[in-house]
């Protein structure tokens, strides 16, 4: 590892040269940017690569149906949970269990949990660096930069995150990788005395939560003048969805276009099928595209297009007066900050929801799966996106095949569309500063992209 | 002191563990100097540290290179997670072929198998987990300043179990907990194949809390790491057997068949890879 800025290696391509930018920092897992340049010193194209493959997905071919679940929960150290959900819900697809109603209260509650508590991670360590010391040197501009200097406002956070971590903690048992969810529902309900400390627990978060909004808006809108160029988002976003609402275990997949043009609404099943995967020579991360959508927008942005709905009437509230700013559609690049703290809130809301209208704990926790030869698809939305996971058995409960995307493949095409706009823009030479590189990956940042989700 | 992080072949979930350790974790940094961290810090280069923190097993040349410059610039390394301490889930089974990418993309190369992180690097402290939870990772930071002890745990994850278990005949055997298990009871007492009796313990039971099996992701206990006469596939015949009042055979049949998923974390670990050849015919 040893490429800085100032240490760029540059090789004849196209006729022109090539700048690697490595490793892109503060983002989950291990990628570079490369910057191919025309004979005439122009930026060509900006791509990013995923310079990493562990081949989880293939693991779980030849497993006990049953085990793969808990298995592929480490695709990702983030968003591990959601993809472990949608392992069940695709075996639950296709084995036809019925999941029974108290283990969809319990799945919905978690999925609220784990994705705030997800977003929060992104904003302290992501987010805040870049909207509260864009310009600074890269010694300080990190968190413990801005922990020296403004204490409280990241005590703030660190408390609603804390609070969540406690939360979930109590729920599922772990953060990162629980074993809580199953194939046919959940391994056990949460006793009252559980469910009411999570409320509490919430409840006490309400303060630094406006607090911590305000921040971000005041920096985002700062930064909005001092910082960005006008580039703009254009293709297609894309989210699970309940009746066109945003919903992480929605079962439909509704597809919308930045510009003019009617939506479209998928199943799972659907999405499946229309997806065209179009492998790279340069990057182990295959790009996933629809028929009809070339460039897919999906994670905290596109949800955020699609509006929160009227029962978190605050989330709702504070999407609206973000159009009113900004326009619709919601299509600059540092918006996707602000979708990840509404959707805290969001989360907020719904988790407190749930726990005020939580029918008697207890009930039944799973259905068994019985196992005949058959295939599955199911559809999640996790912090950062749609993922899709579609599954074959056979009849003695042993997969046969197996198949993941992650938001990062749907990402992919429109992210670097997105950083090759900004690289013609702000690259001017093959000679690339610190200033040049933190706005390349800024870029790429606003897609939170992850990696070792993205190659499985 | 200088203090880095590096992820090699992982999924960030060691990261997030550490991070999700909120302001404890940052405050502590900030009485520091963070030397590298491309999760926290945009610096690019690996420079000299007091203490690496590295995830992830070691997976293709890339990540070989990152290994070999650790150990050319650190003083102190802590494997954290599984994936660094024993290789993990990537190296479950042997290798399969990667995508088809073009040579001259610069991309890293596949290495044959998966290697744990002291294949390369000499390990001060090793952490298995998957992830190892925050407070136990944050320890052990705090432990290499010499304000404490390393945290240790020589315990199975049975030890810190609070379920009790019963000596009584089970009629299957199963991954699933079908519609749930009664809170308190052993979950190999309804004939769930929790790998808790040999598996370290330090996580605080947290799955079977839950009414989820153990699958083993600390690796084996100092028990079956420090004898020959052990093994985590021989211990748990002998536990279930013992606690089932089952007859040895029909449990070695049913285990031998999910014998994979015993070592789903530990298989590229050249300690346990011995143990497997020894017990297991046909590995």
């Amino acid at each position: 590892m040893s490429n800085d800025v100032s240490n760029l290696e540059g090789s004849e391509e196209l006729g022109g040269q090539k700048v690697r930018l490595y490793p892109v920092t503060r983002i989950q897992g291990r990628a570079d940017i490369e910057i191919i340049f025309t004979p005439y010193h122009e930026v060509s194209e900006a791509r990013f690569r995923a310079l990493e493959v562990r081949g989880l997905d293939r693991l779980a071919v030849g497993m006990p149906a049953l085990r793969v679940p808990q298995v592929l929960s480490r695709i990702c150290g983030s968003c591990g949970p959601f993809h472990q959900l949608a392992s069940c819900m695709a075996l639950e697809n296709a084995t036809g269990a019925v999941l029974p109603a108290a283990a969809g209260t319990v799945r919905e509650l978690l999925c609220w949990l784990w994705l705030a508590h997800s977003h929060l991670l992104s904003i302290i360590y992501t987010v805040l660096p870049d909207l509260a010391l864009p310009m600074s040197d890269m010694a300080v501009r990190n968190i413990t930069g801005i922990y020296m200097v403004e204490q409280e406002a990241v005590s703030r956070l660190f408390r609603i995150q804390a609070a969540f971590a406690e939360a979930l903690g109590t729920v599922a048992g772990t953060l990162v990788h629980p074993a809580m969810v199953v194939p046919g529902g959940v391994s056990s309900i949460p006793d009252v005395r559980t469910l009411s400390h999570t409320a509490e627990l919430l409840e006490g978060c309400e303060d630094d939560l406006r607090e911590t909004l305000r921040l971000l808006e005041m920096l985002i809108k700062r930064d909005a003048q001092m910082t960005f160029t006008g580039t703009t988002l254009e293709g297609h976003y894309m989210a699970a969805t309940v009746e066109g609402v945003p919903f992480p275990l929605g079962d439909e997949v509704t597809v919308k276009p930045f510009g003019e043009g009617e939506p479209v609404v998928l199943s799972h099943r659907q999405l499946l099928d229309g997806m065209v995967e179009a492998p790279v020579q340069w990057s182990y991360l295959v790009p996933v595209s629809l028929k009809g959508a070339d460039h897919l927008l999906t994670g905290p942005l596109s949800r955020m297009n699609m509006g929160y709905g009227p029962d978190t009437k605050w989330a709702d509230l504070e999407c609206n007066k973000c159009v009113e700013q900004w326009g619709r559609p919601l299509d600059r690049e540092f918006l996707a900050y602000m979708a990840l703290m509404l959707e805290v809130i969001r989360a907020w809301e719904k988790s407190r929801l749930l726990l005020e209208e939580w029918s008697p704990a207890g009930g039944v926790a799973c259905a068994a799966p019985e196992f005949s030869a058959a295939s599955g698809v199911s559809v999640v939305d996790s912090p950062r996106g749609v993922i899709l996971h579609s599954v074959s058995v056979d009849g003695s409960g042993i997969v046969e095949a197996y198949k993941v995307v992650s938001p990062l493949q749907f990402n992919c095409p429109m992210m670097n569309r997105h950083l090759s706009g900004i690289a013609r823009k702000v690259v001017t030479g093959i000679e690339i500063t610190d200033a040049v590189a933190q706005r390349l990956q800024f870029a790429v940042r606003a897609f939170n992209p992850c990696v070792p989700c993205g190659t499985h | 002191m200088y203090i880095a992080t590096v992820a090699l072949c992982a999924c960030g979930g060691c990261h997030n563990s550490l991070l999700a350790a909120g302001e404890p974790f940052v405050s502590l940094l900030s009485e520091h100097t963070i030397s590298f961290s491309s999760y926290l810090f945009d610096r690019r280069t690996i420079s000299p540290s007091d203490v690496v923190l590295a995830t992830g097993g070691i997976r293709n040349h890339e990540e070989l290179e990152i290994a070999r410059e650790i150990e050319r610039t650190s003083r102190k390394v802590i494997a954290v997670g599984s994936c660094a301490v024993y290789g993990g889930l990537p190296g479950a089974r042997d290798r399969e072929e990667p995508p088809a990418v073009s040579e001259g993309a610069g991309l890293p190369e596949m290495l044959e198998n998966v290697m744990p992180l002291d294949s390369i690097v000499g390990v001060e402290l090793y952490l298995p987990g998957c992830p190892p939870p925050p407070g136990l990772i944050l320890e052990s930071l705090k432990s290499l300043e010499g304000r404490y002890e390393p945290p240790h745990f020589d315990g199975t994850v049975c030890s810190e179990c609070p379920r009790t278990v019963e000596v009584k005949p089970v009629k299957s055997w199963s991954l699933h907990p079908g519609c749930g298990v009664p809170e308190g009871s052993c979950l190999l007492n309804h004939g769930l194949l929790c790998l808790g009796p040999v598996t370290r313990g330090g996580c605080l039971a947290a799955c079977p809390l839950e009414g989820s099996i153990c699958i083993g992701c600390r690796g084996p206990s100092d028990m079956v790491l420090s004898s020959q006469l052990h093994s985590m596939y021989s211990d748990m015949v002998k536990y279930v057997t013992l606690s089932t009042a089952s007859r040895r055979e029909k449990v070695e049949k049913k285990l031998s068949a999910v014998l994979e998923t015993i070592y789903l974390f530990t298989r590229r670990d050249p300690v346990i890879r011995a143990k497997v050849k020894e017990r297991v015919p046909g590995e």
